[in-house]
Protein backbone atom coordinates (compact mmCIF):
# COMPACT_ATOMS: atom_id res chain seq x y z
CA UNK A 1 0.00 0.00 0.00
CA UNK A 2 2.99 1.86 0.88
CA UNK A 3 5.56 2.96 -1.27
CA UNK A 4 7.91 3.00 1.78
CA UNK A 5 7.64 -0.08 3.49
CA UNK A 6 9.46 0.53 6.94
CA UNK A 7 7.50 3.52 7.43
CA UNK A 8 5.27 3.48 10.84
CA UNK A 9 1.82 4.85 11.08
CA UNK A 10 2.89 8.01 12.62
CA UNK A 11 5.44 8.82 10.10
CA UNK A 12 2.91 8.08 7.27
CA UNK A 13 0.67 10.41 9.02
CA UNK A 14 2.84 13.39 9.51
CA UNK A 15 3.97 13.15 6.18
CA UNK A 16 -0.08 13.33 5.54
CA UNK A 17 -0.15 16.41 7.50
CA UNK A 18 3.20 18.09 6.39
CA UNK A 19 1.92 17.73 2.51
CA UNK A 20 -1.92 18.96 3.41
CA UNK A 21 -0.37 21.55 5.43
CA UNK A 22 1.94 22.56 2.19
CA UNK A 23 -1.00 22.10 -0.03
CA UNK A 24 -3.16 24.43 2.00
CA UNK A 25 -0.38 27.35 1.64
CA UNK A 26 -0.13 26.58 -1.88
CA UNK A 27 -4.20 26.85 -2.34
CA UNK A 28 -4.19 30.17 -0.29
CA UNK A 29 -1.59 31.65 -1.90
CA UNK A 30 -2.90 30.90 -5.42
CA UNK A 31 -6.22 32.83 -3.48
CA UNK A 32 -4.47 35.62 -3.20
CA UNK A 33 -3.18 35.94 -6.88
CA UNK A 34 -5.65 37.87 -9.21
CA UNK A 35 -6.78 36.21 -12.08
CA UNK A 36 -7.49 37.44 -15.82
CA UNK A 37 -10.94 35.35 -15.56
CA UNK A 38 -12.56 34.21 -12.40
CA UNK A 39 -12.63 30.72 -11.87
CA UNK A 40 -9.47 30.01 -13.79
CA UNK A 41 -6.08 29.21 -11.63
CA UNK A 42 -3.42 27.04 -12.20
CA UNK A 43 -4.09 24.71 -9.48
CA UNK A 44 -1.14 24.02 -8.46
CA UNK A 45 -1.65 22.48 -5.13
CA UNK A 46 -2.65 19.46 -7.22
CA UNK A 47 1.27 19.07 -7.44
CA UNK A 48 1.30 18.16 -3.82
CA UNK A 49 -1.65 15.70 -4.89
CA UNK A 50 -0.27 14.17 -7.48
CA UNK A 51 3.46 13.56 -5.29
CA UNK A 52 1.42 12.51 -2.81
CA UNK A 53 -0.17 9.41 -5.07
CA UNK A 54 2.70 8.89 -6.80
CA UNK A 55 5.16 8.23 -3.05
CA UNK A 56 2.35 7.69 -0.60
CA UNK A 57 0.17 6.02 -2.57
CA UNK A 58 -3.97 6.69 -3.28
CA UNK A 59 -5.28 6.80 0.13
CA UNK A 60 -3.04 9.19 1.21
CA UNK A 61 -4.17 11.08 -2.04
CA UNK A 62 -7.21 11.23 -1.11
CA UNK A 63 -6.63 12.29 2.51
CA UNK A 64 -4.70 14.85 1.77
CA UNK A 65 -6.64 16.65 -0.95
CA UNK A 66 -9.78 16.54 1.47
CA UNK A 67 -7.99 18.01 3.89
CA UNK A 68 -6.97 20.52 1.43
CA UNK A 69 -10.37 21.40 0.85
CA UNK A 70 -11.72 22.02 4.16
CA UNK A 71 -8.46 23.51 5.41
CA UNK A 72 -8.12 26.06 2.42
CA UNK A 73 -11.88 26.98 2.98
CA UNK A 74 -11.66 27.15 6.70
CA UNK A 75 -8.71 29.43 6.19
CA UNK A 76 -10.41 31.65 2.98
CA UNK A 77 -13.81 31.85 5.21
CA UNK A 78 -15.67 30.16 1.93
CA UNK A 79 -16.94 26.48 4.16
CA UNK A 80 -20.13 25.40 2.52
CA UNK A 81 -20.17 27.99 0.33
CA UNK A 82 -20.83 27.49 -3.46
CA UNK A 83 -17.11 28.01 -3.90
CA UNK A 84 -16.48 25.36 -0.97
CA UNK A 85 -18.69 22.65 -3.16
CA UNK A 86 -17.20 23.56 -6.04
CA UNK A 87 -13.65 22.76 -5.26
CA UNK A 88 -15.03 19.84 -3.54
CA UNK A 89 -16.86 18.37 -6.38
CA UNK A 90 -13.39 18.73 -8.53
CA UNK A 91 -11.11 17.42 -6.32
CA UNK A 92 -13.72 14.40 -5.64
CA UNK A 93 -13.78 14.04 -9.76
CA UNK A 94 -10.24 14.76 -10.23
CA UNK A 95 -9.57 12.09 -7.18
CA UNK A 96 -11.82 9.58 -8.95
CA UNK A 97 -10.46 9.64 -12.32
CA UNK A 98 -6.91 9.50 -10.78
CA UNK A 99 -8.27 6.40 -8.91
CA UNK A 100 -8.91 4.82 -12.57
CA UNK A 101 -5.60 5.66 -13.57
CA UNK A 102 -3.61 4.12 -10.46
CA UNK A 103 -2.95 1.09 -12.28
CA UNK A 104 -1.04 2.31 -15.19
CA UNK A 105 0.82 4.47 -12.94
CA UNK A 106 3.76 5.22 -13.26
CA UNK A 107 5.02 2.38 -15.37
CA UNK A 108 2.27 3.48 -18.21
CA UNK A 109 1.26 7.40 -17.11
CA UNK A 110 3.91 9.46 -15.41
CA UNK A 111 2.78 12.49 -13.52
CA UNK A 112 1.94 14.69 -16.94
CA UNK A 113 -0.93 12.36 -17.78
CA UNK A 114 -1.94 12.48 -14.27
CA UNK A 115 -1.85 16.05 -14.04
CA UNK A 116 -4.00 16.69 -17.48
CA UNK A 117 -6.48 13.87 -17.18
CA UNK A 118 -7.58 15.17 -13.35
CA UNK A 119 -7.48 18.98 -14.20
CA UNK A 120 -9.68 17.87 -16.85
CA UNK A 121 -12.08 15.66 -14.15
CA UNK A 122 -11.47 18.64 -11.59
CA UNK A 123 -13.13 21.60 -14.09
CA UNK A 124 -15.80 18.30 -15.68
CA UNK A 125 -16.70 17.56 -11.92
CA UNK A 126 -16.98 21.63 -10.94
CA UNK A 127 -19.46 22.32 -14.34
CA UNK A 128 -21.26 19.84 -13.80
CA UNK A 129 -22.40 20.44 -9.83
CA UNK A 130 -22.56 24.46 -11.32
CA UNK A 131 -24.94 23.12 -14.13
CA UNK A 132 -26.95 21.17 -12.35
CA UNK A 133 -27.39 23.20 -8.97
CA UNK A 134 -26.08 26.69 -8.52
CA UNK A 135 -26.20 28.18 -11.74
CA UNK A 136 -28.81 25.85 -14.25
CA UNK A 137 -28.78 28.24 -17.13
CA UNK A 138 -29.39 26.31 -20.61
CA UNK A 139 -26.26 28.61 -22.06
CA UNK A 140 -23.53 27.62 -19.32
CA UNK A 141 -22.32 24.44 -21.96
CA UNK A 142 -20.86 27.24 -23.98
CA UNK A 143 -18.16 28.00 -21.18
CA UNK A 144 -17.31 24.19 -20.66
CA UNK A 145 -14.64 24.47 -23.64
CA UNK A 146 -12.93 27.08 -22.62
CA UNK A 147 -12.40 25.81 -19.32
CA UNK A 148 -11.41 22.37 -21.02
CA UNK A 149 -8.94 24.09 -22.95
CA UNK A 150 -7.74 26.14 -19.80
CA UNK A 151 -7.58 22.72 -17.83
CA UNK A 152 -5.82 21.35 -20.69
CA UNK A 153 -2.57 23.76 -20.32
CA UNK A 154 -2.75 24.39 -16.46
CA UNK A 155 -2.93 20.03 -16.43
CA UNK A 156 0.37 20.14 -18.19
CA UNK A 157 1.90 22.67 -16.31
CA UNK A 158 1.06 21.23 -13.19
CA UNK A 159 2.17 17.67 -14.75
CA UNK A 160 6.01 18.94 -15.74
CA UNK A 161 6.34 20.59 -12.23
CA UNK A 162 5.26 17.42 -10.29
CA UNK A 163 7.47 15.25 -12.54
CA UNK A 164 10.37 18.18 -11.64
CA UNK A 165 9.43 17.80 -8.02
CA UNK A 166 9.90 14.08 -8.00
CA UNK A 167 13.15 14.14 -9.71
CA UNK A 168 14.74 16.28 -6.82
CA UNK A 169 16.71 14.77 -4.93
CA UNK A 170 15.45 15.73 -1.73
CA UNK A 171 11.93 14.07 -2.86
CA UNK A 172 13.39 10.89 -4.25
CA UNK A 173 14.50 9.61 -1.45
CA UNK A 174 11.26 8.54 -0.10
CA UNK A 175 10.28 7.10 -3.74
CA UNK A 176 12.09 3.85 -2.65
CA UNK A 177 11.02 1.82 -5.62
CA UNK A 178 9.17 3.85 -8.52
CA UNK A 179 7.70 1.57 -10.35
CA UNK A 180 6.48 -1.03 -7.49
CA UNK A 181 4.24 1.50 -5.51
CA UNK A 182 1.16 1.93 -5.93
CA UNK B 1 11.56 9.65 -12.82
CA UNK B 2 15.11 9.27 -14.62
CA UNK B 3 13.48 7.53 -18.11
CA UNK B 4 12.25 10.75 -19.69
CA UNK B 5 9.12 12.81 -18.95
CA UNK B 6 6.69 11.13 -20.64
CA UNK B 7 5.45 7.40 -20.79
CA UNK B 8 3.02 6.24 -23.46
CA UNK B 9 -0.19 7.22 -21.40
CA UNK B 10 0.94 10.57 -20.67
CA UNK B 11 0.88 10.66 -24.88
CA UNK B 12 -2.57 9.13 -24.88
CA UNK B 13 -4.14 11.09 -22.36
CA UNK B 14 -2.88 14.45 -23.66
CA UNK B 15 -4.36 13.46 -26.64
CA UNK B 16 -7.46 12.68 -26.02
CA UNK B 17 -7.85 15.72 -23.59
CA UNK B 18 -6.96 17.75 -26.54
CA UNK B 19 -9.71 15.46 -29.11
CA UNK B 20 -12.20 16.57 -25.72
CA UNK B 21 -11.87 20.12 -25.95
CA UNK B 22 -12.01 20.15 -29.77
CA UNK B 23 -15.28 18.37 -29.35
CA UNK B 24 -16.66 20.56 -27.29
CA UNK B 25 -15.60 24.00 -28.33
CA UNK B 26 -17.26 22.48 -31.84
CA UNK B 27 -20.20 20.67 -30.19
CA UNK B 28 -21.06 24.10 -28.06
CA UNK B 29 -20.57 26.65 -30.72
CA UNK B 30 -21.36 25.41 -34.22
CA UNK B 31 -25.08 26.65 -34.47
CA UNK B 32 -27.36 24.12 -34.29
CA UNK B 33 -28.85 23.38 -37.75
CA UNK B 34 -33.13 23.62 -36.52
CA UNK B 35 -33.86 27.29 -36.74
CA UNK B 36 -35.05 29.22 -33.34
CA UNK B 37 -34.96 32.60 -33.40
CA UNK B 38 -36.29 35.06 -35.77
CA UNK B 39 -34.21 38.58 -36.34
CA UNK B 40 -36.89 41.49 -37.52
CA UNK B 41 -34.15 44.46 -38.70
CA UNK B 42 -35.93 47.30 -40.22
CA UNK B 43 -33.79 50.63 -41.07
CA UNK B 44 -33.59 53.00 -38.21
CA UNK B 45 -34.92 50.31 -35.89
CA UNK B 46 -33.39 48.47 -33.02
CA UNK B 47 -33.27 44.82 -34.00
CA UNK B 48 -35.99 42.42 -33.52
CA UNK B 49 -35.75 38.98 -31.89
CA UNK B 50 -38.94 36.66 -31.72
CA UNK B 51 -38.44 33.00 -30.75
CA UNK B 52 -39.81 30.20 -32.88
CA UNK B 53 -41.81 28.29 -30.45
CA UNK B 54 -45.48 29.19 -31.39
CA UNK B 55 -47.66 30.01 -34.43
CA UNK B 56 -48.33 33.57 -34.52
CA UNK B 57 -49.04 36.58 -37.11
CA UNK B 58 -46.82 39.74 -36.78
CA UNK B 59 -47.35 42.64 -38.45
CA UNK B 60 -44.32 45.39 -39.09
CA UNK B 61 -45.25 48.43 -40.30
CA UNK B 62 -43.22 49.94 -42.98
CA UNK B 63 -42.56 53.08 -45.60
CA UNK B 64 -44.26 51.72 -48.13
CA UNK B 65 -46.86 49.75 -46.22
CA UNK B 66 -47.33 46.41 -43.72
CA UNK B 67 -45.60 43.45 -43.70
CA UNK B 68 -47.21 40.04 -42.43
CA UNK B 69 -45.10 37.82 -41.14
CA UNK B 70 -46.25 34.23 -39.99
CA UNK B 71 -44.16 32.36 -37.75
CA UNK B 72 -44.51 28.94 -36.73
CA UNK B 73 -42.59 26.68 -34.39
CA UNK B 74 -39.20 26.04 -35.99
CA UNK B 75 -40.01 28.19 -39.19
CA UNK B 76 -41.00 31.91 -40.02
CA UNK B 77 -42.10 33.26 -43.38
CA UNK B 78 -43.03 36.49 -45.24
CA UNK B 79 -46.55 36.09 -45.94
CA UNK B 80 -47.61 39.82 -47.39
CA UNK B 81 -45.45 42.42 -48.31
CA UNK B 82 -46.23 45.72 -50.43
CA UNK B 83 -43.25 44.63 -52.60
CA UNK B 84 -44.74 44.31 -56.35
CA UNK B 85 -42.29 41.85 -56.97
CA UNK B 86 -43.15 39.72 -54.21
CA UNK B 87 -39.59 39.04 -53.65
CA UNK B 88 -40.15 38.74 -49.86
CA UNK B 89 -42.61 36.35 -49.79
CA UNK B 90 -41.06 34.54 -52.68
CA UNK B 91 -38.64 33.47 -50.38
CA UNK B 92 -41.02 30.69 -48.45
CA UNK B 93 -40.82 29.97 -45.29
CA UNK B 94 -37.33 30.31 -43.03
CA UNK B 95 -36.04 27.33 -41.39
CA UNK B 96 -32.60 26.54 -41.42
CA UNK B 97 -29.94 28.65 -39.33
CA UNK B 98 -28.93 31.97 -41.79
CA UNK B 99 -31.58 31.99 -44.06
CA UNK B 100 -32.71 35.63 -44.76
CA UNK B 101 -35.71 37.31 -46.28
CA UNK B 102 -35.59 41.29 -47.58
CA UNK B 103 -38.48 43.29 -48.33
CA UNK B 104 -36.96 46.52 -50.08
CA UNK B 105 -39.98 48.76 -49.81
CA UNK B 106 -40.39 48.42 -46.11
CA UNK B 107 -36.05 48.23 -46.01
CA UNK B 108 -36.37 44.77 -43.75
CA UNK B 109 -34.94 42.31 -43.54
CA UNK B 110 -36.01 38.77 -41.85
CA UNK B 111 -33.07 36.12 -40.54
CA UNK B 112 -33.62 33.00 -38.73
CA UNK B 113 -31.23 31.56 -36.57
CA UNK B 114 -30.00 28.10 -34.70
CA UNK B 115 -29.18 29.92 -31.17
CA UNK B 116 -29.31 33.10 -29.43
CA UNK B 117 -25.67 34.29 -29.53
CA UNK B 118 -24.35 33.43 -25.77
CA UNK B 119 -24.90 35.28 -23.07
CA UNK B 120 -25.85 39.19 -22.79
CA UNK B 121 -23.25 39.67 -19.35
CA UNK B 122 -21.78 37.76 -16.56
CA UNK B 123 -21.28 38.66 -13.31
CA UNK B 124 -19.01 36.67 -10.06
Amino acid sequence: MTGDPHAGTDTRDRAIAALAAIAIGIQILEAAIPSPVPGIKPGLANIVTLVTLLILGWRAAVAVTLIRVVGSSLLLGTLLSPAFWLSLAGAVASLALLAALRPFAPRHVGPVGLAIAAAMAHITGQFLLAWAIIIPHPNLPLVLPPLLLTALITGSLTGILTAHVLADPRIQRHVRNPTANH
Amino acid sequence: MNRGLLRWGDILIGTLAAGIVVAAFTLAYSPSGDARVLVINQAGATPQHEPLDRARVLEIHGPAGITRIEIEPGRARCADSPGRQNICEASGWLQAHGEVAVSLPNRLTLQVLGTEPGFDSMHY
